[in-house]
């Protein structure tokens, strides 16, 4: 056990790893909320080669928040970057339409970009708009 | 030695193996705050998820009992030939869609329901039979949901307890031994300074001592 707690490659290997594990599964590429709107199944791929399904009543009701001009212009998943250079669990959304749809579901009159979210918002996020959020952890200096 | 006071086994003290610990509880901090982040928001996940299943499972019981009221009223107007009937060519199809989506990282079922209504003479059945068969829909629809919900519960919870084990390695075991030992070999050099400094003096006195002497 003392070996491999020594072996400093070890631990940066284990935390590349643990980045690869939780951002594996984020978008190969987003779609547009229109083009999802259209779809008989809307998904994403992902980089693992799996998929992330979109509930179609979510979709719906982001398409009801934005109205059809902005529709145009949401890429999902909404991707929250999780900070963990930070002391507290924060969570950043730099996309301006996302920004505007997370703003309104949380009913926030005002915000600025970047929005920053905590745990506290996400509950709410969770019951709205569950598939149409995914959680990106980015950590600086290492790569996953 | 207490487990608080343990620490890790260095082939030789040197200042190079201090250097290279430091770096090694920096890359063990900042994956111990991944690990961190990643546990709250998943346990926040499951904890919604738990609240949410129980809140729906309760939902789907006390419709049941109602819709099996509404079913009972039904029989009383209609032949149970007439309600499988009208159960049956209700919708042309009910497909269960099963797909998956992820939350930090970690992968859940979706289901989804996706019925095609077929073209029946709704006139031709009495009212009530309308209103079992809209109970018994919502119920179905929950069901799917329930179902769905007590998946990822057991998958979020597997991680859950994953990422707990590791965290807790980190904050209990790795992090404070290699503390310990950065505090281990501090001591260790400055010790040596001491010592070192100690003999320079002694030197210098007997080369003093002889000079004065000779």
């Amino acid at each position: 056990m003392v070996n491999i707690l020594t072996n400093r490659d070890i631990i940066e290997a284990y935390l590349r790893e643990e980045l690869k594990v939780v951002n594996r599964s984020l978008p190969l590429k987003r779609k547009l909320l229109a083009e999802l709107l259209r779809e008989e199944y809307p998904h994403v791929i992902t980089r693992d080669g799996g998929i992330h399904m979109f509930r179609k009543s979510e979709l719906k009701l982001a398409y009801e928040l934005l109205g059809d001009e902005l529709a145009g212009k949401l890429y999902l998943p909404i991707i929250l970057e999780v900070r963990t250079d930070l002391k507290e669990t924060t969570l950043v959304v730099k996309d301006e339409v996302a920004a505007k749809l997370i703003a309104r579901v949380l009913g926030l009159s005002k915000y600025e970009l970047p929005l920053y979210l905590y745990p506290v918002h996400l509950q709410e996020l969770r019951k709205k708009i569950e598939t149409l959020i995914q959680y990106a952890f980015t950590l600086e200096g290492i790569t996953p | 030695m207490s487990q608080f006071q343990q620490i890790l086994r260095i082939t030789r003290p040197t200042k190079i193996e201090l250097i290279k610990l430091k770096r090694r509880i920096k890359v063990a901090r900042r994956l111990h705050r991944v690990l961190k982040d990643r546990l709250i928001i998943l346990t926040q996940e499951l904890i919604s998820l738990i609240r949410r299943s129980l809140e729906l499972r309760t939902k789907v019981h006390s419709e049941l009992v109602k819709c099996e009221g509404l079913l009972l009223d039904a029989l009383s107007i209609s032949t149970p030939q007439v309600v499988e009937v009208y159960a049956n060519t209700r919708y042309s199809s009910v497909t269960a869609i099963v797909g998956s989506r992820v939350v930090a990282g970690v992968r859940v079922p979706l289901v989804e329901l996706e019925r095609k209504e077929a073209t029946i003479d709704y006139s031709a059945y009495p009212l009530t039979l309308h209103e079992v068969g809209k109970c018994y829909d919502a119920v179905i629809e929950d069901i799917s949901r329930l179902a769905e919900m007590e998946i990822s519960i057991v998958k979020l919870g597997a991680e859950v307890a994953r990422i707990r084990r590791r965290v807790n390695a980190l904050e209990n075991i790795l992090i404070p031994r290699m503390e310990n030992t950065i505090k281990f070999l501090e001591m260790k050099f400055e010790e040596r300074e001491r010592e070192d400094k100690m003999r320079l003096k002694k030197v210098k006195e007997l080369l003093t001592r002889r000079s004065q002497g000779g």
